[in-house]
């Protein structure tokens, strides 16, 4: 069977420039992307900003301290974490956590899951779990007393976790984990 | 999984930098372009990959960023627009032996860059250059004045 000739004529379909060079500019389109870099490059910069001041974490304003009403627990912490990266909760206790050479501290089990924590400096003499996290008993005998819970978040997204000596108040703190 | 999701990200990521670092004349990388490739690259491949650097977790993000890439492809044949958002658009330096001011600025251009394009074809002076366009890849096309 024959086919039927082809009528439609072939067309160059690219732009040309003076109806002589075929180059396809489209100068509307680039005017647009100008915008559009210029848009980007600001959002960059002010990524950067962010990251100096420590809005994404490691940073001045990143840094943040909670302490109960009676200053038994103070606690130092990071309010932006990142993903992976290592950071310190320091944990100071005041002359009420004291009692008979010992200071005990309860972590909610997020600081464990979410959190991360992958080791608690001084070593516990004894860990006891209970009530969604863990107790630590450390022997202690004057002031200042610390203990330092190292972390290492491996999932993103915003994580509460709650801090203190049991049978007192406790320090509530809310960290963004970044990705 | 969240490997996967990274390889993705880091992908588009660097799609947009360097869609937004304006094209350099020139289409063979030079020693300066040789920095942000090895420099980003490497970043890229340290938060991408993370704690998990064992085969299986690596083999899977070299996999989604082929796939990702293959995607992007298909799409840009399919749809011109995405096309010019991705790859640019070719743009005239000089018509009609007239140099495009606004052009050449935007894309910081000299006048030498369009010269030594010209070279490259045997056009001795920029006077005998009608037309010159910037390609997508970077390079420069010129045209002679006298082949009109």
């Amino acid at each position: 069977m024959a086919t039927e000739p082809m009528t439609n004529p072939v067309e160059d379909t690219v732009a040309k420039v003076d109806g002589y060079v075929a180059v396809g500019e489209d100068l509307e389109f680039q005017r647009r992307w100008w915008r559009f870099e210029r848009v980007v490059w600001t959002v960059f910069v002010l990524i950067l900003v962010c990251d100096l001041l420590g809005l994404l974490g490691r940073g001045y304003l990143a840094k943040a301290q909670s302490k109960t009403s009676d200053q038994s627990v103070t606690m130092d912490y990071e309010r932006i974490e990142r993903t992976n990266t290592p950071s310190i909760i320091t944990v100071n206790f005041g002359p009420g956590a004291i009692h008979g050479g010992e200071v005990r501290l309860f972590v909610s089990g997020s600081v464990v899951k979410e959190l991360g924590a992958q080791r608690v400096v001084p070593q516990p003499k004894t860990s006891e779990i209970g009530d969604g996290g863990v107790t630590y008993t450390f022997e202690a005998n004057r002031l200042p007393a610390t203990v330092d819970i190292a972390l290492s978040p491996s999932l993103p997204g915003i994580h509460h976790f709650t801090l203190g000596v049991p049978g007192s108040e406790m320090v509530q703190a809310k960290v963004t984990v970044l990705p | 999984m969240i490997t996967i999701l990274y390889a993705v990200a880091g992908y588009f990521f660097l799609l947009l930098t360097v869609r937004v670092l304006a094209r350099r004349p020139g289409a063979q990388l030079t020693m300066f372009e040789f920095v942000l490739i090895f420099l980003m690259g490497g970043v890229i491949i340290a938060a991408t990959a993370a704690n998990d650097r064992s085969l299986t977790n690596c083999t899977c993000a070299v996999i989604a960023v082929g796939l990702v890439h293959r995607m992007v492809a298909m799409l840009k044949a399919r749809y011109p627009k995405l096309g010019a958002v991705v790859d640019g658009v070719p743009l005239v330096l000089r018509e009609r032996g007239e140099w495009k001011e606004d052009v050449m600025r935007k894309m910081r251009m000299a006048p030498e860059d369009v010269a030594a394009a010209g070279r490259a074809k045997g056009i001795r002076s920029i006077d005998q250059i009608d037309y010159a366009i910037l390609e997508r890849s970077g390079e420069i096309s010129t045209i002679r004045t006298e082949e009109k």
